[in-house]
C-alpha cells in the first residue's frame, strides 16, 4: 500500500527531472546538431527544394536565357494541352510501362525462386544476374546498337541460323519499343531477383516441410506459400518498375533519339528536348510539373489501392 | 537443414533430378544472355575493322588483334577519361557519405529542433522524380543563388549535387538509432564531447553500412550520364561515359567496342570483388519504398 502511493509520490518529480536534463541537453546541443545537419540542409536547399520550387515558378513564366523572366500564367499549360507531343509522349510511357511489365515483371520472381533450389553455385548466379546492373546505359546502348544492327547484328544472325527472317529492330515502329525494353530487362532483372531471393531467404523451411508431409505437391507449395510470401515485395516491384519507366530517358535518348517518327519519344526527352534544344524552360517545366502531378498521384492511388488489399 | 520449395530428399528422386537439371540448364543460359554483351563487347573488340561487318555468328575473330585495345586507348584517351571518372567519382562518393553521415548523426543522436520536419523535407525528394526537376537544376548550377556562382564546367557543379541522397541519410539514420544507446551514454560520462562520439564511435560501428552505401554511389554515380553530359562541356574534363559516347561516331565499331569494353571494367570489378556488400546494398535498397 504504502509503497505504491510513495511510487507516485515519487514519479512524478523524476519525470520531471529527467524531462528537464533532457531539455538542458537539447539546448546546450542544439549548436551541435545544427553544424552537423547545416551541410544536408544547404545541399538540399539549392539542389532539390529550390529547383523543385522554381520547376512550378518557371511553368508560369517565358524563360529567356539572360536571365529575364516574363510572368504568362497559364499559357505554358495551355500550350502544353494543344501539343500533339503531349498524347504521343504519354501513350509512349504507357506502352513502355506494359511492354516491360510484360517481358520484365515476373522473370525476376521466376528466377529468384529458380535459385533458391539451386543447392549449389547460388552465389555464382547472383553475381553473374547482377552484372548488368552496373553496367553504365551509355556504354550499354554502344554495345546493344550493335547487337540490334540490321546487317551485321548478332540477334539477327542468330535468328537467320533457326530460319527466322532478320529485323529492322530500331527502326521498325512495331518492333522498337519491345527492343528498347529489352535492354532495359537485360540491365534491371538481376538487381530485383536478388531483392526476391533475400526476401525468399526467410521463408522457413520447416514450412515447407510440413506442406511436405501434409501432402502439399510442389506446385501447391509455390502457390501457397512462396507466392503469397513473395506478393508484397512484388506489389512494391510493381510500382517500382512502373515509376522507373515512365521516367525513362537515356535509353531512347542515346538509342533511337525518339525515333523512328515519334515512337520512342518519352516525356522526360520531350522535357529534356524543349528546354536543352529550344531552351524553352518554360514550357519544359510545364511538362516536368504534369509528370510530378502524374507520378505523385500514381504512387498516391497505389498505396491506397495497395492499403485496401491488405486490409481485405 | 536447408531447403527450398523441394526437399533434398524430392531431389533425389528421378523426377527430381531431371528437374534440378533442367533448372541448371535454364538458368546457366539466362546466365549467358546476361554476360553476353560483355563477352560480344570484348571479341568485338578483336575484330578487324572489315571482318566486324561480315554478317553472321562469326562469335570469335580470326585473328585477334590485341593492338586495338591499345589504339583505342590511345585514341579515345582513354587514360584521361578513366582519370576524370575516378576523379569525379571519388569526392562525390567521399562528400555524399559525408554531408549524409553527419545529417543522419544529428537526427539520430543530438535531437535538432524541428529535426521531423527537416527530415520529411529530405524524403520529399524522394517522392519527386529527378528528371521532373532537371530543368532548374541545371539552371541552379549556372547560377547558384544568392552567391551567383557558375558552377557549370566546374566537378563542384556534378559534386554538389550528388550530395542530395536522403536514401544514404535514411539508411544511416536507421543504423544509427540501432546503435546501443548505453554505450554513448557511458562515452558522454567519460566526458566525450559530439565530435568525438561521431568520429570515434559511430562511424567505426558503421564500417559495414557505409562501405555498402559507398559502393552503391560509386557504381551509381558512375554511370550516371544526363548531368554530366549538360555541365560538364569541355571535352577534356568529361566523364568516361560522357565522352565515349560522344567520340562512338567519330571511331571504328571495334575501336569503339574495345574502349566500352575497358570502360566497363571498373564498375564491373567493383561489382565482383565487392559482391557482398554490393547485394546488401540492393538489398536494403528494395526495402526504401
Amino acid at each position: 500500500m504504502t509503497t505504491s502511493s510513495q511510487i507516485e509520490n515519487i514519479m512524478p518529480t523524476e519525470k520531471r527531472k529527467r524531462s528537464l536534463e533532457r531539455f538542458q541537453y537539447k539546448w546546450g546541443n542544439q549548436i551541435m546538431a545544427f553544424v552537423f545537419l547545416i551541410p544536408a540542409i544547404l545541399v538540399f536547399a539549392t539542389f532539390a527544394w529550390y529547383p523543385i520550387y522554381q520547376s512550378i515558378v518557371m511553368s508560369f513564366q517565358d524563360v529567356s536565357l539572360t536571365g529575364q523572366s516574363t510572368w504568362v500564367g497559364w499559357a505554358n499549360y495551355e500550350l502544353m494541352l494543344k501539343d500533339p507531343a503531349l498524347e504521343i509522349a504519354w501513350i509512349n510511357a504507357l506502352q513502355f510501362a506494359v511492354w516491360s511489365l510484360m517481358l520484365g515483371f515476373f522473370v525476376p520472381v521466376v528466377l529468384a525462386v529458380l535459385v533458391r533450389e539451386m543447392r549449389v553455385g547460388q552465389g555464382f548466379f547472383r553475381v553473374v544476374y547482377f552484372l548488368p546492373t552496373v553496367v553504365p546505359v551509355a556504354i550499354a546502348v554502344i554495345i546493344w546498337r550493335f547487337i540490334y544492327d540490321p546487317d551485321a547484328g548478332y540477334l539477327n544472325a542468330f535468328l537467320d541460323m533457326v530460319g527466322i527472317q532478320g529485323q529492322n529492330w530500331l527502326t521498325n515502329a512495331n518492333l522498337v519499343k519491345p527492343s528498347l525494353v529489352a535492354v532495359m530487362t537485360w540491365s534491371g532483372f538481376g538487381t530485383t531477383a536478388l531483392i526476391y531471393l533475400a526476401s525468399l531467404q526467410e521463408v522457413p523451411g520447416e514450412l515447407y516441410d510440413a506442406a511436405e508431409l501434409d501432402g502439399a505437391s510442389p506446385l501447391q507449395r509455390i502457390r501457397n506459400i512462396t507466392i503469397p510470401h513473395l506478393l508484397p515485395i512484388m506489389s512494391l516491384m510493381f510500382i517500382l518498375q512502373v515509376l522507373a519507366v515512365v521516367q525513362v530517358f537515356t535509353e531512347p535518348f542515346l538509342l533511337t533519339n525518339g525515333g523512328p517518327g515519334r515512337e520512342t519519344l518519352t516525356p522526360a526527352m520531350h522535357i529534356y528536348n524543349r528546354a536543352f534544344i529550344r531552351f524553352d524552360f518554360g514550357y519544359a517545366s510545364a511538362w516536368s510539373v504534369m509528370m510530378i502531378i502524374v507520378l505523385v498521384g500514381f504512387s498516391i492511388i497505389y498505396r491506397i489501392a495497395d492499403n485496401r488489399l491488405r486490409n481485405n | 537443414m536447408d531447403r527450398g520449395f523441394l526437399s533434398n530428399t524430392e531431389l533425389r528422386t528421378p523426377g527430381g533430378r531431371i528437374f534440378y537439371v533442367t533448372v541448371t540448364i535454364i538458368l546457366l543460359i539466362i546466365a549467358v544472355v546476361a554476360l553476353f554483351p560483355f563477352f560480344f563487347a570484348f571479341t568485338s573488340g578483336l575484330k578487324g575493322s572489315t571482318e566486324i561487318f561480315t554478317s553472321g555468328l562469326n562469335m570469335f575473330p580470326a585473328t585477334p588483334q590485341w593492338e586495338n585495345y591499345t589504339d583505342s586507348w590511345e585514341k579515345f584517351d582513354m587514360f584521361r577519361l578513366f582519370r576524370n571518372s575516378i576523379w569525379i567519382v571519388t569526392i562525390a562518393v567521399i562528400l555524399r557519405l559525408a554531408v549524409s553521415a553527419m545529417a543522419a548523426y544529428s537526427f539520430s543522436m543530438l535531437n535538432p529542433i524541428f529535426g521531423k520536419y527537416i527530415i520529411s523535407g529530405f524524403l520529399l525528394t524522394l517522392m519527386v522524380p529527378g528528371i521532373a526537376y532537371f530543368v532548374p537544376l541545371y539552371v541552379t548550377i549556372s547560377d547558384i543563388p544568392i552567391l551567383h556562382w557558375n558552377l557549370l564546367d566546374t566537378y563542384w557543379g556534378l559534386w554538389l549535387p550528388y550530395c542530395v541522397d536522403a536514401f544514404s541519410i535514411f539508411v544511416l539514420k536507421t543504423f544509427f538509432d540501432n546503435i546501443p544507446s548505453e554505450i554513448i551514454d557511458s562515452a558522454r560520462v567519460d566526458g566525450a564531447n559530439s565530435l568525438q562520439i561521431f568520429f570515434r564511435m559511430v562511424l567505426p560501428l558503421s564500417r559495414s553500412i557505409l562501405i555498402v552505401l559507398a559502393v552503391l554511389a560509386f557504381v551509381g554515380i558512375w554511370k550516371d550520364f544526363l548531368l554530366p553530359l549538360l555541365v560538364i562541356t569541355d571535352p577534356a574534363r568529361q566523364p568516361i561515359t560522357v565522352r565515349l559516347f560522344y567520340l562512338a561516331g567519330d571511331h571504328g565499331v571495334n575501336l569503339q567496342m574495345a574502349a566500352s569494353f575497358m570502360a566497363l571494367l571498373p564498375p564491373l570489378i567493383i561489382a565482383v570483388v565487392l559482391q557482398r556488400y554490393m547485394q546488401l546494398g540492393v538489398t536494403v535498397g528494395g526495402v526504401k519504398g
